[in-house]
């Protein structure tokens, strides 16, 4: 608690404003990010000097191809791998080569994962799911938070059942409220919708919109066309470079207009 | 103030560290109960020595205390003393060695920190009733005090009084397996018994007082030893007697002052070795501690061996378990947890599983104990509670040491990887 909390004070030094309302500091900020990794004797070049800026409640949909990083991409940003060469900066904060226990503060701290296969804990009742983070972080008022969690997802009749009694659409649900409990920074979403049918995955998604409208930044790995077009932005990846990037100027949510600067503007700024 | 906050932060820690051991042990027990048959399985070996340990250590002790009992129902302040003549080295003796009842007297007499003595003469006879015939009895020649010192009681008829001992009285007592080999009632008291062909009366019969490592107190006769010496008169010279000192705390000086009086009146030197023996109940401790180390060596090794098969079984089951629970153990780690709390995880799980298995081991030695009391000749088991401390000590440590390489093996497992994981 108290370095990552240190952290964003002493970065609030350069930028006045707070960073959950402020503008000026972007949630994510990639700088010439370089992955390699080593599969037997030969380099395998993951990403290649790849920059990207995302702001707070942006929508992010990052697409691609398999082969073009876009999971080494997600891991990176999840905080679950650290980079070859280049800047992560998360919230101001330099993760790029940071400890495995800082990392692991972090994503339970400012990340809030939803996996393609949900990955619930299958013993344990939907709400001790969803407090799964916050014991980790030792947070208090766990069950508390983990009601308020399963209420934004509309889950909350579900709480006491199982996930074996839980439909795959409740699941994901839960794993959504699950990436909720913490408050966190971003939402990174890897294919949510993969196993489940399409007005399942429509449920999943309109959650997940009504989460972006409510002000939560929110990024999706898909390879799903019809996934990308709710998000406010797309980038599209290929063999480790950002080939594509929509920007956000088009699709921003209407109560937010006002407030989100266009990307140019936030790159300009020193 | 900084202080302050860091007291603040350490007392708010606590309590969490509290909970989440107690929720990585539910976790542990869910994990256990879901894989009955493999959980029940591996701890096996851990069974085994636990339940080793709580049914040998409660045996020992139950004839540990058998033994301290049967000690204080011989007389706790009981000494016998014996001539003993000095061996060469072949084993031939040396010189004759005497005890006479002048001897005896003059102890009785001179050592202030003796209560009472009692000369006794040992011998196995033949006693006749009837067509009934038994040979190789335990008889004792000797007197009156013989029935204080030994603690034992008359509970039928009456013992020998001093005038019978005087007069050297055919009259005899005899304990109770005495009568029931000889297939009699308790209507023999005052009849006539044949002992080594000598008539004699029966006037008492001693209170049962059952048997102990194979000698049975009851199957005794016991008659005036005046009259023992008209049997067997070759004992004259070659008397023994019992000793009671006044306290237990005054045995020491009981023996001191007898051993002086019997060196004097033998005319022993100094250098010279003493012509007579003692016999010490605390004789009858170190025999039965060297019994007790023997069974405790014998107790080490099966649990020893059981603690390592237990352990190693268990090490296993967590290596897979491991290895099963790698994508939760990637998920746990994506939600925020550190390696420690893995780490923790899965090694309160061992622990768990190892603590379990002492508890059936528990239950199964007090069910061993509980069975095994239930036969009328054994003694008393008691399960003392330092041995089931022990017992859950040894597992928990077992869980402790065979569990720390899968735990760490589980931590250190990398959260993509573990999430990629089939």
């Amino acid at each position: 608690m108290p370095d990552a909390a240190n952290n964003v004070e002493t970065s609030s030094v350069t930028t006045p404003t707070r960073p959950c309302h402020a503008v000026a500091v972007p949630v994510i900020e990639l700088i010439d990010l370089h992955k390699t990794y080593r599969v037997g004797t030969e380099l395998v070049h993951a990403l290649r000097g790849t920059s990207l800026t995302i702001r707070e409640n942006e929508y992010v949909a990052i697409m691609g191809a398999s082969g073009s990083g876009k999971s080494t991409m997600l891991n990176i940003l999840g905080c679950l791998d650290v980079l070859t060469k280049g800047i992560y900066r998360l919230r101001g904060q330099d993760v790029s080569r940071l400890s495995q226990t800082k990392l692991a503060r972090i994503r339970g701290r400012q990340i809030g994962f939803v996996f393609q296969s949900f990955e619930l804990l299958g013993r344990t009742t939907a709400l001790k799911n969803v407090e799964l983070p916050l014991r980790y972080t030792r947070t208090r008022h766990r069950r508390q938070r983990a009601i308020e969690a399963l209420k934004r997802v509309n889950l909350l009749d579900r709480a006491h059942h199982r996930p074996n009694q839980l439909s795959g659409g409740q699941k994901q649900r839960v794993a959504i409220a699950r990436a909720l409990a913490q408050q966190p920074d971003i939402i990174l979403a890897d294919e949510p919708t993969g196993n489940l049918d399409s007005v399942t995955g429509e449920e999943i998604m309109d959650i997940l919109d009504n989460l972006h409208a409510e002000g939560q930044t929110i990024i999706i790995v898909t390879h799903e066309d019809h996934i990308a077009r709710r998000c406010r932005r797309t980038i599209m990846l290929k063999d480790g470079q950002i080939v594509v990037d929509t920007g956000n100027g088009d699709g921003l949510p209407l109560h937010d207009r006002s407030v989100a600067n266009p990307p140019d503007e936030a790159a300009t700024k020193p | 103030m900084k202080a302050l906050r860091i007291l603040v932060s350490v007392l708010l820690y606590i309590p969490d560290r509290v909970t989440s051991l107690a929720g990585n042990v539910v976790t542990a027990l869910i994990q256990i109960w879901s894989n009955k048959i493999r959980s029940l399985l591996t701890v096996l070996g851990i069974i085994i020595a636990v339940t080793s340990i709580i049914s040998v250590v409660s045996m020992v002790e139950g004839f540990g205390s058998y033994v301290t009992s049967f000690l204080r129902g011989l007389g706790t302040n009981m000494m016998v003393v014996y001539p003993e003549r000095e061996r060469g080295p072949h084993g031939e003796y040396l010189r004759p060695a005497e005890m006479t009842i002048e001897d005896i007297q003059a102890v009785d007499a001179g050592a202030t920190a003796i209560r009472r003595t009692s000369p006794v003469i040992f011998t196995r006879a033949t006693i006749e009733y009837g067509r009934q015939q038994l040979a190789g009895i335990d008889t004792r020649g000797t007197n009156v005090s013989f029935l204080a010192i030994r603690n034992f009681d008359v509970d039928r008829g009456r013992f020998f009084a001093a005038v019978d001992v005087d007069a050297g009285a055919p009259v005899c007592v005899l304990g109770r397996e005495v009568l029931r080999k000889l297939e009699c009632d308790e209507s023999l008291v005052s009849d006539f018994v044949h002992i080594d062909n000598q008539r004699f009366r029966v006037i008492g019969l001693l209170k049962s007082k059952g048997s102990f490592m194979g000698e049975n107190q009851d199957e005794m006769i016991v008659i005036p030893w005046t009259n023992a010496l008209k049997m067997y008169p070759q004992r004259r010279n070659y008397l023994a007697f019992y000793v009671e000192a006044v306290s237990e705390d005054k045995i020491p000086d009981a023996e001191g002052q007898l051993v002086r009086i019997l060196r004097q009146r033998h005319g022993l030197q100094a250098g010279d070795p003493s012509d007579f023996g003692i016999f010490k109940q605390d004789e009858i401790l170190k025999e039965f501690h060297t019994t007790r180390v023997i069974a405790t060596s014998i107790l080490a090794g099966i649990v020893s061996i059981s603690l390592l098969v237990g352990g190693i079984g268990i090490m296993n089951v967590m290596l897979v378990s491991v290895t099963e629970r790698t994508r939760e153990i990637g998920l746990r780690k994506s939600v925020g947890a550190h390696r420690r709390d893995i780490l923790l995880q899965f090694l309160t799980e061992a622990v768990v599983l190892a603590t379990v298995g002492g508890g059936i081991g528990i239950a199964l030695g007090y069910a061993i104990c509980y069975i095994a009391g239930m036969h009328p000749d054994m003694v008393e088991f008691n399960v003392p509670a330092w041995s089931v401390a022990l017992a859950l000590g040894f597992s928990a440590g077992v869980g402790i040491f065979f569990g720390i390489i899968p735990a760490f093996k589980a931590a250190i497992i990398h959260p993509i990887d573990a999430l990629r994981h089939e």
